[in-house]
This record gives structure tokens, sequence and C-alpha cells, in this order.
């Protein structure tokens, strides 16, 4: 029955019935892709699990996004500024430096450096080529230049410093062979008497680390220049001024794309300083071939009129970029220029340390004036086997304290440093101002060395030997001072007691305000007990009778300054550890010292001057002395002009 | 979440049901490209002539997917194998041909250029799915293998040309695909597990400068100015942005070129720093509801080619976003991976159209199943 239905239903309708159905279902593969429900229920579980592990990842990610964004985002916000804002410091105008009638001593340059930044360099040979066509440039610095192009941290290459706008412009009419290269301005600062001023000013250079260091300096943001020596150092917070700084925004690149915020800077202040430069000059012209120092001070204030160290330097070569050859041939330089010898050169003073012990030995009544001492040539020291020479011969005969200062008698200052003991000397000679700085204001003074007991048994390990003291009196021996403090010294003796502190330091000015602040000496002094005035009286007069009494005084053979009397006191000292015998070469002889001061009635001046290796005081130093007084008498009526 | 999986039960109506658009997932996706757009104006300093271009590239893509969306599922799954052997021979192309800055990965053909291995992100799928659909699932061992070496033919041709980071996401891509075809979870833990283990020996076998992009990966703030640069800097920017963002026009890292590429593979980064955490808050959301969408919509789906296929591409666009945006807040390596609708760049814009056009596709032609 049932076959017989089928066999019915294969009708040919049937049959295609079925084929329509096979090719549709074949079309769609509904049998083969049945849908069953496994498949479904499968696929929908892992669908479900991979929307979990979708919703885990997204949250995962705004964990950490809110951590960067949210939680970090001021360090983020800091390291964003960092990235794109520079300040780029806009250096301040350095004050001038001038002398006391307003000569410019010190002073700022607009130079050009011609530079040229690394990455426009396509090829660098051909670059060089055409830089060599437009520059002169020598070995050193073609290496220079490959040396600068290889260096990774620098952007651009320095070709040339400190080129001149007329230097430049020379350049320039062939610039278009190399459009390249470029100029940037940058302020210099220049020296007009380089080496006659040398130790004086000073000079200036890059900030370093141990400035930074410093208690004393100030060290503003973005200060890259600042004093290094001299008046430069001393006064650096005055003449500096205070740089200022552009905030700019910058691409990473590192180009800049504005200026978010400007400060300008404050121009340092001008400084006026008690220096007489044509008497600095006439000075230097006149001592530059010897080692040295001299020194002019006004007794009167501390103003300090003429600073010498002989020999100068250039210290423009310092303000550029100076070569190590430059500055090992500065160094190795057998003359010593860098040494500033007025403040750091210690010397033994000889002779020129007779006039305060005798007027301390006075003072303390060891000696009244009228004591005698007979010298014979020679003076004997009991356990002392070779006797301490005076330096004439014969002998001076009977001596008193004035006729011993004129002649620079040895024996009578034995004999009273002898009877004064070193105790007394050394107490007394520190009220003078030696063993101890003059604050001058200068940095790197030396204090010079009075002995005594306790310093001899503290760096020599041994007792004091009255033979010591001897030499002391003479200026000889441990003995040392700078001329500085001989000069201090000089000035208490002319003025009466009367100190001043020496200084440099005349008066500065503010530029913007236009105000002068002078230099106060009445509150920078101070009084040096005198006991008695006839007893100052007596060593001023001896000294007079050094220069003026003509054949007895040890410095009366020279030429007299117009009507102008002045005083002064002779020095020679011997200088140990030198063979003179044996080399006996003019290098090699004793130093020689002239104190003195002008004129003597009313003083205006006290001179120093040493000669190191100069012979004889009376022959080498004493007529310098005399030529700066006659030089300063017939110049000094030109007036301080400060104000212009 | 009922709702993905309700959503399919609503009737069709409107335009939208005529074209046979989905709604919800092309809004969100206008969406992305309308910030996309904003971004790549803001970031290029207002260079309308990037946005034009983009502008046209999004309305092509439009276009591309409406077209898609109306072309039965069915005769994808036929064309599948045709598509996918014609891409082959591109990329073979390419390999002999291929133009490119840095690697060969584009083709000339003169009138476009395109990249084919941007194709093959949608072939992949679209031929592992054709390839399961008349097959029992869960598939057997050897129909595995088969899939395996359809996913890992293009892959090493991509990674010839060389271009690692695409190779890698066709590959996931793949092996998705083969996960929701129903491959075992102990067959794919093992395998993986076996491949985890042969790492020490690749590290000893790579170069030095392979070498160094790993551990800079790794720590970027050891190499500060080198290769992890680019890593720091989008960190910063993203980190500056804050909560609300620097605002539009605002970013400084994007616009002052500390972050690179900041139209196109670190467009997320340029986002993030104008937008704060904020915006990248709507952003991520707006991605992670498109899986979802698309997710449900497999699920949905009356057959294994559309279930495999729907599922496999939604959870390959949201892998790239995960990719993305990992390589820029220093999850993953930097490999240049573009983030969807978003990033400047013409293949991957049109192919990422075309992949949702195939998913509403299979969304707008579900047959009434046959109980």
């Amino acid at each position: 029955m049932k076959s017989s239905y089928n066999h019915i239903m294969k009708t040919k309708a049937r049959r295609d019935s079925i084929r329509k159905r096979h090719k549709i279902e074949e079309k769609y593969s509904w049998d083969r892709m049945s849908d069953s429900q496994n498949e479904r229920k499968s696929h929908r579980n892992r669908a479900l699990v991979a929307m979990l592990i979708v919703i885990t990842f997204f949250v995962s990610y705004m964990v950490e996004l809110y951590d960067v964004q949210v939680s970090q985002h001021n360090y983020y916000s800091v390291k964003s500024d960092s990235n794109r804002i520079r300040i780029r410091p806009v250096q301040a105008t350095r004050g001038i430096i001038y002398d006391r009638k307003g000569e410019v001593l010190a002073d700022n340059i607009n130079t050009f450096n011609l530079i040229v930044k690394k990455e426009l360099i396509k090829d660098k040979d051909n670059f060089l080529k055409k830089l060599k066509k437009l520059v002169p440039l020598d070995e050193n610095k073609h290496n220079d230049i490959i040396d600068q192009y290889k260096n990774r941290r620098l952007k651009d290459i320095t070709i040339l410093e400190d080129i001149s706008l007329e230097e430049y412009s020379r350049i320039a009419v062939d610039q278009y062979t190399l459009p390249i290269i470029e100029l940037t301005p940058k302020s210099k600062r220049r020296y007009l008497n380089p080496e006659a001023i040398s130790h004086v000013i000073g000079y200036v250079g890059k900030v370093s680390d141990d400035d930074l260091y410093s208690e004393v300096i100030k060290i503003h943001e973005g200060m890259t220049e600042i004093g290094k020596l001299g008046v430069e150092r001393f006064y650096q917070n005055i003449l500096s001024g205070q740089p200022g700084y552009e905030k700019l925004e910058t691409d990473a690149k590192g180009e800049v794309i504005r200026t978010l915020e400007k400060k300008d800077p404050i121009r340092g202040k001008d400084i006026y300083l008690t220096i007489d430069l044509s008497l600095q000059k006439f000075i230097y012209d006149k001592v530059k071939d010897k080692e040295g120092a001299v020194v002019v001070m006004d007794p009167n204030n501390g103003d300090i009129l003429a600073f010498v160290s002989m020999p100068g330097y250039d210290i423009n070569l310092f303000t550029r970029s100076l070569t190590k050859k430059a500055y090992s041939k500065l160094i190795n330089d057998k003359r010593k220029p860098l040494i500033n010898r007025v403040i750091s050169g210690q010397y033994p003073p000889g002779s020129t340390l007779k006039p305060f012990v005798g007027l301390l030995a006075l003072e303390e009544n060891i000696i009244n004036p009228g004591k005698l001492v007979n010298c014979d040539g020679a003076y004997e020291l009991p356990n002392h086997k070779r006797p301490f020479r005076c330096w004439k011969k014969e002998g001076h005969g009977d001596t008193d304290l004035s006729y011993a200062l004129t002649q620079s008698c040895d024996v009578f200052f034995y004999r009273v440093a002898q009877l004064t003991g070193i105790d007394t000397i050394s107490e007394n000679l520190y009220k003078y101002g030696f063993g101890q700085k003059t604050y001058l204001d200068l940095y790197g003074e030396k204090t010079g060395l009075i002995p005594d007991r306790k310093w001899k048994s503290k760096t020599k390990q041994e007792p004091w030997y009255p033979g010591e003291t001897l030499n002391v009196g003479i200026g000889q021996g441990y003995f040392l001072a700078t001329p500085m403090q001989l000069t201090l010294a000089t000035s208490t003796l002319t003025n009466d007691g009367n100190t001043f502190i020496p200084h440099l330091l005349l008066s500065y000015k503010d530029n913007k305000t236009k105000e002068l602040t002078m230099y106060d000496p009445d509150n920078n002094k101070f009084y040096t007990q005198m006991k008695n005035q006839d007893y100052l009286e007596i060593v001023k007069n001896a000294m007079w009778r050094v220069v003026n009494e003509k054949r007895v005084g040890t410095a009366s053979h020279m030429k007299k300054v117009g009507n102008i009397e002045f005083a002064g006191k002779t020095g020679t000292a011997q200088v140990y550890n030198l063979d003179k015998g044996k080399t006996g070469t003019k290098s090699l002889q004793d130093h020689a010292l002239f104190i003195s001061y002008a004129p003597f009635d009313k003083p205006e001046i006290v001179i120093t001057v040493i000669v190191e290796h100069g012979g004889g005081g009376s022959s080498t130093a004493a007529p310098i002395a005399r030529d700066i007084i006659e030089y300063y008498m017939n110049n000094k009526t030109q007036k301080v002009a400060v104000n212009e | 979440m009922s709702d993905f999986l309700e959503s399919r039960r609503r009737p069709f109506s409107g335009i939208s049901s005529l074209l046979f658009i989905d709604k919800k997932l092309l809004i969100p996706i206008i969406l992305i490209t309308i910030i996309g757009l904003l971004t790549i104006y803001s970031s290029s300093d207002g260079n309308m002539n990037l946005v034009l271009k983009q502008f046209t590239r999004i309305i092509l893509g439009i276009v591309v997917m409406i077209f898609i969306a109306q072309v039965n599922p069915d005769n994808l799954r036929l064309f599948a194998p045709l598509l996918y052997f014609l891409t082959i021979i591109l990329l073979i192309f390419v390999l002999f041909f291929g133009v490119g800055n840095t690697a060969d990965r584009w083709l000339d053909l003169y009138f476009i250029r395109f990249q084919p291995s941007e194709l093959m992100k949608i072939f992949v799928p679209l031929m592992l799915a054709s390839f399961y659909s008349d097959k029992p699932l869960p598939p057997r061992t050897k129909y595995i293998i088969v899939a395996i070496a359809i996913v890992l033919f293009p892959v090493f041709m991509i990674m010839k040309q060389p271009d690692l980071g695409t190779a890698l996401l066709i590959g996931m891509s793949g092996a998705i695909a083969i996960l929701l075809a129903g491959m075992s979870l102990k067959f794919f833990i093992v395998s993986s597990v076996s491949t985890a283990s042969l790492l020490p020996i690749l590290w000893m076998n790579m170069h030095q400068y392979q070498k160094q992009r790993v551990l800079t990966f790794f720590s970027p703030e050891s190499d500060p100015l080198g290769s992890g640069y680019h890593l720091m800097q989008s960190k910063i920017a993203l980190g500056s942005g804050g909560f609300f963002g620097k605002g539009l026009f605002n970013g400084t890292q994007s616009k002052l070129g500390f972050v690179p590429e900041h139209s196109t593979d670190f467009i997320f980064t340029a986002f993030g720093e104008e937008f704060g955490f904020l915006g990248v808050m709507v952003l991520m959301s707006l991605y992670l509801f498109i899986a979802l969408r698309g997710i449900s919509i497999s699920i949905g789906a009356t057959d294994n080619f559309g279930r495999i296929l729907t599922g496999t591409l939604s959870l390959t666009i949201f892998l790239y976003v995960l990719v993305n945006v990992g390589m820029v807040i220093g999850f993953l390596p930097v490999v240049g991976a573009p983030l969807p609708f978003m990033s400047y760049g013409g293949t991957s814009m049109v192919t990422l159209f075309a992949t949702f056009g195939i998913i509403m596709s299979i969304k707008s032609h579900q047959r009434i199943l046959r109980k």
C-alpha cells in the first residue's frame, strides 16, 4: 500500500518538485548547515565568554588610562611643560668700570659669532670647501670645525668667534655662495688698558662649579659670565646686574614657536675706581720690564691711586675662550705675570721696617730719642759665633735713632731689637697692620708674617733664638710683608695714627635711577694709638732726612722734585736662598724697596715700590718713587670728575 | 546585555531596514568618525585638506558599507574562496612589485594604491567562516589544521613585506575564528603553552636590535631618546591631558610634534590629550558598545557562517582598538596599528566600513528559522 502510494507520488511533477527543493537545499545548504540546537548553544556560550573577555579588557584599559590621565596627571603635566617650554636667559649688560676721572677701564662691545646649524649641512666636504673660499681657515680651525661637527651634543658649529662687524661684512659680500652660515650677536667684555690695569680689574669668565658654591657671589638664574678675579670678582654683585629671561614655547625639533613670557634684564651698575688711569699707565710703562709692585695711596682717605703689579698680562685674552697654549704660556712664564704681587707677594721688608721698629721702641720706652748706640760695623751676640754685620763695614760710630734711620744703620736696630725682645716687637708691629690682611677690596690677599715664639714652635718645632729677634729688627729673617701692608703702615705713620682702609671703589652708579653711591672712607677707618706725637715726629723727620739730607740720607742722591719735599725709607732685602756669589747675574740681586710719602708737610700720597732682584733700594726703588711723585704733583691739578 | 540579545526580535522599520542598515552600529561608528575628524583637524593645526580627504574616505566607506549590506550573506560565503585566493595573488604581487616608504606594503595599480594586507583582515575571517559553514561543529582536527593553514599562509606573506603588526593581527583574527568555530579550549591551551615554551629559543635567535626593541618596550624610561621616546611622549601627552583634557586645539604634545604620527597610529594620544579621561571614556565606551553589539548579532545569527563571521569580525575590530590603545599607553610594543574609524588613512577606513557592511548584511538577512 505504502509502496504504491510512493509510486503514485513519483510523478513527474513530484520529481520536479523534489529536484527544485534539492536545488534550493544545495544553494542554501540547509541540511548540511543544520542549525542544530547544540551548535547554537555552543556558539552562544563562546560568544558570551568573548563578551566577558571584551569587558574585562575594557575595564583593565580604563583603569590604566585612569592611572595615567588622572592619578599621574601632575607628574605628566610637569613633563609636558618641560618638553615644550624652554627658558632662555637674556644676559644683563655688565656695568662699566671707570677710573676716578671717568676714563673707561672696562666696557662691553658687541661682537658676532659666525655659526652654522648642523642640520643644514647636507654634504660636509662640499661645505668645508665652500667655507674655505669664504673664510681663511688654518689647520687648527679646520680640525676644530670637524671636531664640532662630530660632537653630537652640539647643534651648531661655531666657525668664528668674536668677529667685528667689519670682518663680517667682508665675509658677507660673498655669503651668497654659502647662505646657511649665520651671524649671532654677542656682548663681550673689553678692557682698554689690559696690561697696565690687569691686576686691578681681573677678568670675567664662564660660571664654574666653584662659583656656584661661593657664599659671597650671588648667582642669578641664567647667568653665564662672572667676574673671576680682581674688581670684576669683588664687585661682581654690583657689576653683574640681573639676567632676564624669555619663556619660549618650542616644538619637538627645538624650533621656537612663540614667546610665552618675558622679563627684561636689569643692567649692572657702573663702577668708578679710585685708580688714576694716567698715573697707573705712567707707572706701568716705567716698570713693566721689572718684577715687583708699586702702590700709590692717598693716606687721607685710603684711595688707591695706582696699583701696579709687574709684569701685567693681557686680561682680554681671558674674555675670549683662552686657548690651552696661551694659558700654559702665561702659567709657565718665569716672570709669573698672573701673581698679584701687591697683595699676595710676600717680601721681607728689609730696612723699610726700621721706622716702625724704631717708633715702637720709643713708644715702649725701650729707648729714648737721645739713646746712642755705637756701631763699629758689626754686632756681637753672646753665644753666637758669627757677628751680625752692618751694611757699612767701617761702622757708623755713635748713632741715635734719627741718624740710624737716615743711614739705615743695622747695628743700632740689632741693639734695639735685642733690648725690645721679640714679644714686644711682634705685638706692636701688628698694631701697624703687619701680619694681617689690609682688607683691600680684592680677593686673594696674603697676611704676610710676623714671627713670634708661638709661630716658631708651631711651624718649626723649635724655640725662638735671640739672633732671630735681631734679624726681625732689620726686617729680615722670617718677617714678611706685602707691598699693600707696607703702604698701609706708612700711611698710618704719615696720618698720625689715622688709618683709612685701602680701597679701590670710589663710587657706583645705578644706570636706571642715576643714583650715585659714594664709598665713605670715614666709615672705614680706624685709629692707631700714638703714645707720643714727638716720637712720631722724630721718625718722620728721619724719613725726611733719608731723602733730603745730602750725602747722609740713603736716598739723598736724587734730583729734587720742584719745590716739593718728600720723605721715605729705603730697603734692600736679602734674598737668602739665592747664591749671589756663584751666579752673580743681575736677576738674582736683592730686592729693592722704598716707602715714601709726599709732600712731607701735608702728605697726599704714600708710595711703596718693590723691585724684585732690583739691587739696592736707594739705587733702584727710590728713583721710581721720585718720578711718580713728580708725575703726580705735575698732574694733580686736574679735578676729580666723577659726575661727568 | 539582554538588550543586545533581544534586539533581533524587534521588527525592522524605516529607512535603515530598507537599506539593511543597523542603526545601533551605525550611530556609534559615525560618532567615532566625527571624533576622528575633529582630532585630525586639531592636531594637524587646522589643516582642512587632511580633514576633507578623510571625510571623503568616510563617505566612500559608508557607500561601500551600504553596498555590502545589500549583498546576501550566502553570496559572500560562496565568493569567499575566490576573494581569498585573489588577494593571495595580490600579496604575491606586493612581494615583487610593492611600493612604500619603509616596507613595501602598497600595490600601485595606477588608478588606485592600496594595501592588499588590509583586505586580508576581512578575507581571512570570511574564508574561515565559509570553510566551516558546511562542516560539522566543533570541527575535527583535520579541519582545524586546514584552517590554520588558511590563516598562516597570508600571515607569512605579510610578515615578509615586512609588516609584523598586520600579520599578527590577521593571525589573531584567525585564531578567534577557529575558537568561535568551536575548537576545544583544551586544544587551544595546550597549543598556546607549547608556543610560549618556544619563546626562549626565539629570544636567543633574535637580532640585537630586535631584543633591544623588546627590552625598550618593557622599560621605555631607560632609553628616553631612543625607541622608548615615542611611548614616553605618548604617555606624557595622555597624562598631561588629565581628567577634562587640555581642550580642543590645545594639545601641546601633539601639535608641537612631540607625539609622532598624531593623525595616524597615535591619534588616540592626540585625542586623549585634548579631551582628557572623560573623552577617552566616551570613546572607549563607543568601541565597547560596537563590539558587544557585533557579538550579540553573532549570537542571533541563524547559521554557522554568520555566527563565526560576525563574531570574529566584531572581536577583531575590538582587538584592533586594544592593540592601538595598548600601544600608546605602553601595554604593548609599538607595532604600527591604526585605531579603527579614527586614524587617518584610506584603505583601513574603507575596509572597516566594509567589515561592518558584512556584519549588517548578516544581521539584516536573517532567515526565519526552520524548526
